[in-house]
């Protein structure tokens, strides 16, 4: 084995790093904060949310109102944007000095960036993408729940010897926690030693694209091969229902929308309260992106597309006469 | 493509290149422009593709045929009526061939071979589920001593609408007591390959396959597609026995030999669209009519052109793996052909065909007219109950 | 510009839907499963020939898996790479990411001089997408994940254009890096027949070839350890099939949104 780099002994408490953006609070950090602290309370062990960054007050705060008992903060101007390299080595510092005995991160780019990165300088195991987080019966062993093969099956994977037990989460898999203001907790300050020399990743340019976040849709029209390139009638739908536009693999494949819609294994885990699912046969591979919807409504000409055996409300038509009609009765029945 | 846009530059690797993947093959060529001039191309964009212009370059061996020689369906109209036989499929798969050296295939092409190598099918299909198309059929295997190898081919096996087709084959095979069996991990026959110009890659698959349909002991091989008959007709090596047939030439057979009839009426009037790898490729005109003639009830009416003159679906040549604009799909105008004519029914015997026509028909909001296979309407003439 | 030595590790996949799982004995049923290149290493395959192809340089394949991966490095060679390293040995079965990553920085290292290693984004099997991470750990070199392009800069850094959440940035790093390519970015080119027919043969290595210690490998070099393997199952939907003409359907269907969100 390769030896860990503290013992499951010496560890203490549950971790979520805390990834911002311009010192707000991404999305799946407030999610994990929810799960975390009712992992937190079933073993009575203190939630901690790891902060770096710079001018992050509010987001400590924020963390705080949202569960976590104490907030570790690292600030300094070299850790105002995500490379690599300085929140490897501010994160690794604090954990190996703090030894955490769980570390929880979210599956965006730059948490996966840092949680491989992570878990090997800390010498430690690493469960990717987790759908489900509970302890194990006797052990309090973490044990999560990931999904391999196209979403086809299903595992438990846990981390019996090394500490921190890691595991990163996707956006959308546990519900956004509710806000108290009142939720007491401890924010503390850590200093930081980071020369920029140790930083091998220079931002050029950064584009945030405006608008799209299909995770946090509580509607979400999503159009695929069926809709022959014309996402129009789609966006329509969607704008009218207060909600964004989801497309299949294919659909992004053939370049009529962008990834940042994609829905599936390889795309965003949604979980709307409903999803319009239109043109979409329903592979595997998009269907684990839906599956958690409130609704899911088909509209197909196929009437033995696999989606069919997926969805609440099942429409076997044209999609386009569908979903023009659809959206003329929306109009027509506008308060 | 206009022909001022396209560029001639005259270089010594090009003019070997060119003329060895023609070998030759432009050479009887004088001119004349009946290419040009018959291509269906013209009837839907303004400039028609200048096949003859496409054959001069070759001839001269100069570079720069551009996009137009993925235009091509390989329908094979030009050849027809070339007064000199040039092979002019032939040239512009060899100039196609030329163009993957040149890294110069359109988007979506290397896609769909990898699909073939992976999968074993262009359509990008789990190879589990190349047997979905016969769930409850009770299928068997393939031995020696069958009548005949089913050869269903990708499209039949993976497009659902296609599957019909698959099905109603079985069902008429059945009806007629024929012996019949599938081959467990049916190999793309390659069509597909060989359009887009992959004349080596081909080589390697049609090695493989023929082997495998020998050892199994295979004769008779009926297939779905004239697509996948031209490939056992053309492109593969014959062993003894080895007689690959299309599914019309095989009904027709059995007709003719009283195993196969149709007992129920069929009202309704028909016309029947030749597809281009039957008709012009293989000259079977005959078969699939005298099948429809067979049918109590039913009047079959031609198409304005048909038979050796008959317009392409413009699924052929490897098209169905390129996209082609609106306003610009040959199958728009069979459709407006087949409306003319008052039948109710479109009729002909190729997933291609069925494919195109039926979302032309589609797109033209053609309610009245409805596109089916020679196979299904035979079904329905079964008069059992089927 | 001084040319690119490119290493691209690349994983042998059982095609994803063609895996199930045996009910009976709770694992995993790869038996009739198809493999095949896993599909964003196809894309970084291809970007690292077309990084050959612009700054000149090399490029080597590097896998872990059993023998039978050999004729897919094969498939990569036909595509235009010039060497292809296979380690293989039962010691690096059973491995999780840690020593995954650990074997590969291994070869790398042994395969010599490189400025650049790429892998996909992650394995169309595990997709944990920690493995490229892990190998730029091992290595102590710049990285860069999620990368939709790739060019050199004037000054020999690398520039990446990389993903973000909700958007992208453009980084430079400093070589060598690893750099982890997103599925989808390029078109994969097709095998070169000629190429295929003159590849040269896969070097394989096994553990004591990369001169490490058996207990960091595989399965015994792995922290994580996999508890239960199930078939994944979707819960149970209504199938409720709306009848009648397109206006009807579309009353129905509306009633059925509005009961559940206002807007």
């Amino acid at each position: 084995m390769i030896p860990p780099a503290y013992a499951p002994d010496e560890a203490r408490g549950l971790w979520v790093f805390l990834e911002q953006e311009g010192g707000q609070l991404e999305g799946v950090a407030l999610e994990l904060l929810g799960k975390g602290r009712e992992l937190a309370r079933a073993r009575g062990i203190l939630l901690t949310g790891l902060l770096l960054g710079h001018g992050v007050e509010a987001g400590a705060r924020q963390a705080i109102a949202h569960g976590a008992d104490h907030v570790v903060v690292a600030e300094d101007p070299l850790l105002a944007a995500y490379t690599t390299d300085a929140y490897t080595n501010v994160s690794a510092r604090i954990i190996l000095e703090r030894k955490p005995e769980t570390l929880l991160l979210g599956a965006t780019p730059n948490g996966r960036d840092l949680a491989g990165r992570l878990a090997v300088r800390l010498r430690t195991g690493l469960t990717a993408d987790c759908t489900g987080l509970a302890w194990e019966e006797g052990t309090g062993l973490l044990l999560g729940e990931v999904t391999g093969f196209g979403g086809g099956v299903m595992a438990s994977i846990k981390c019996a010897r090394h500490r921190p037990q890691m595991a990163t989460v996707r956006p959308g898999i546990f519900p956004l926690p509710p806000s108290d203001p009142d939720h007491a907790g401890r924010i503390e300050s850590v200093a930081v030693s980071l020369e920029a020399g140790e930083i091998r990743t220079q931002i050029l340019e950064r584009v945030r694209h405006a608008g799209v976040d299909i995770t946090r849709a509580s509607v979400i029209v999503a159009g695929g091969r069926g809709v022959k390139g014309d996402f129009g009638p789609v966006t329509e739908l969607a704008r009218l229902l207060g909600g964004e536009v989801g497309a299949s693999r294919v659909a992004c494949d053939l370049g009529w929308i962008g990834r940042d819609h994609q829905i599936g294994q390889t795309g965003f885990v949604t979980r709307p309260k409903v999803a319009l699912v239109c043109g979409i046969s329903g592979a595997t591979q998009f269907s684990v992106g839906v599956k958690d919807a409130g609704l899911i409504v088909a509209i197909n000409s196929d009437p033995e597309a696999p989606i069919f055996e997926e969805a609440d409300v099942c429409v076997v038509d044209d999609l386009f006469p569908v979903l023009e009609a659809l959206i003329a009765e929306l109009k027509r029945r506008r308060p | 493509m206009s022909e001022s846009a396209s560029v001639c530059v005259l270089d010594d690797v090009a003019w070997q290149e060119v003329t060895a993947a023609t070998m030759g093959a432009a050479a009887p060529c004088f001119q004349c422009g009946v290419c040009t001039a018959v291509c269906p191309w013209g009837l839907v964009q303004k400039e028609p593709v200048s096949i003859r212009r496409l054959i001069r370059m070759a001839q001269l061996r100069v570079d720069g045929w551009g996009e137009a020689i993925w235009l091509c369906t390989t329908c094979g109209l030009c050849e027809a009526r070339c007064p000199r036989g040039v092979p002019v499929s032939e040239i512009i798969l060899a100039l196609r061939r030329l163009a993957w050296e040149r890294r110069a295939a359109p988007k979506g092409l290397p896609t769909m071979l990898w699909a073939i190598h992976w999968d074993g099918n262009p359509w990008d299909q789990p190879p589990s589920q190349r047997q979905a198309w016969a769930k409850g059929l009770d299928l068997k295997p393939f031995a020696v001593g069958d009548d005949l190898l089913l050869y269903v081919g990708c499209t039949a096996a993976y497009d659902r609408r296609s599957q019909r087709i698959a099905r109603s084959l079985v069902t008429l095979l059945r009806s007629a007591g024929v012996s019949f069996g599938i081959l467990p991990d049916e190999p793309c026959c390659g069509e597909s390959v060989r359009m887009v110009g992959q004349e080596a890659y081909l080589a390697e698959l049609v090695e493989g396959n023929a082997r495998r349909f020998k050892e199994a002991g295979v004769r008779t091989l009926v297939t779905v597609s004239p697509h996948c008959l031209d490939m056992f007709r053309t492109q593969y090596p014959s062993w003894d026995g080895f007689r690959p047939l299309h599914y019309t030439e095989y009904l027709a057979e059995l007709l003719d030999g009283g195993r196969l009839s149709f007992a129920r009426e069929l009202p309704v009037t028909v016309t029947y669209h030749d597809p281009c790898y039957l008709g012009r490729r293989h000259g079977i005109y005959d078969p699939p009519r005298k099948l429809l003639a067979a049918i109590p009830g039913l009047t079959l009416v031609e198409l304005p052109s048909s038979r050796e003159d008959a317009l392409c679906c413009g699924g052929g040549g490897g098209r169905m793996w390129l996209e082609t604009h609106a306003g610009e799909r040959f199958a728009d105008l069979r459709v407006r052909e087949a409306q003319g004519t008052g039948a109710e029914w479109l009729v002909t015997s190729c997933p291609f065909c069925i494919l195109c026509l039926e979302d032309s028909a589609k797109v033209l909001g053609s309610e009245q007219l409805k596109v089916v296979d020679v196979t299904e309407l035979a079904v329905r003439a079964l008069g059992d109950g089927r | 510009m001084k040319p690119l030595g490119i290493i691209v590790c690349v994983k042998v996949v059982p095609k994803p839907e063609e895996v199930s799982v045996n009910p009976e004995t709770r694992t995993l049923d790869r038996a009739k499963a198809r493999s095949e290149l896993n599909p964003p290493d196809m894309n970084a395959i291809e970007m690292a020939l077309a990084l050959r192809e612009r700054y000149g340089g090399s490029v080597s394949l590097l896998s872990m898996g059993p023998p039978f991966a050999a004729p897919y490095l094969q498939v990569g060679l036909a595509m235009g790479a010039d060497h292809a390293y296979l380690l293989s040995d039962r010691l690096f079965g059973g491995a999780d990411t840690l020593p995954t990553s650990f074997a590969l920085a291994r070869g790398i290292q042994k395969i010599g001089e490189w400025d650049l290693v790429l892998c996909g984004e992650e394995s169309s099997d595990g997709a944990t997408g920690q493995v490229p991470a892990g190998i730029a750990e091992w290595l102590d070199c710049s990285q860069a994940t999620y990368a939709m392009d790739l060019a050199l800069l004037p000054d020999g850094r690398l520039r990446a254009e990389r993903e973000i959440r909700g958007g992208h940035e453009v980084i430079a790093v400093s070589l060598p890096a690893v750099v982890s390519v997103k599925l989808g970015v390029n078109e994969p080119r097709f095998m070169d027949m000629e190429l295929r027919r003159t590849a040269p043969a896969v070097t394989v290595w096994n553990a004591s070839d990369l001169g490490v210690d058996p207990a960091s490998l595989g399965f015994e070099g792995s922290p994580t350890v996999v508890g239960a393997v199930w078939q994944a199952k979707s819960p149970e939907r209504r199938r409720e099939f709306l009848d009648g003409t397109l206006q009807e359907k579309a009353r129905l269907l509306a009633e059925r949104i509005r009961a559940l969100v206002s807007f």
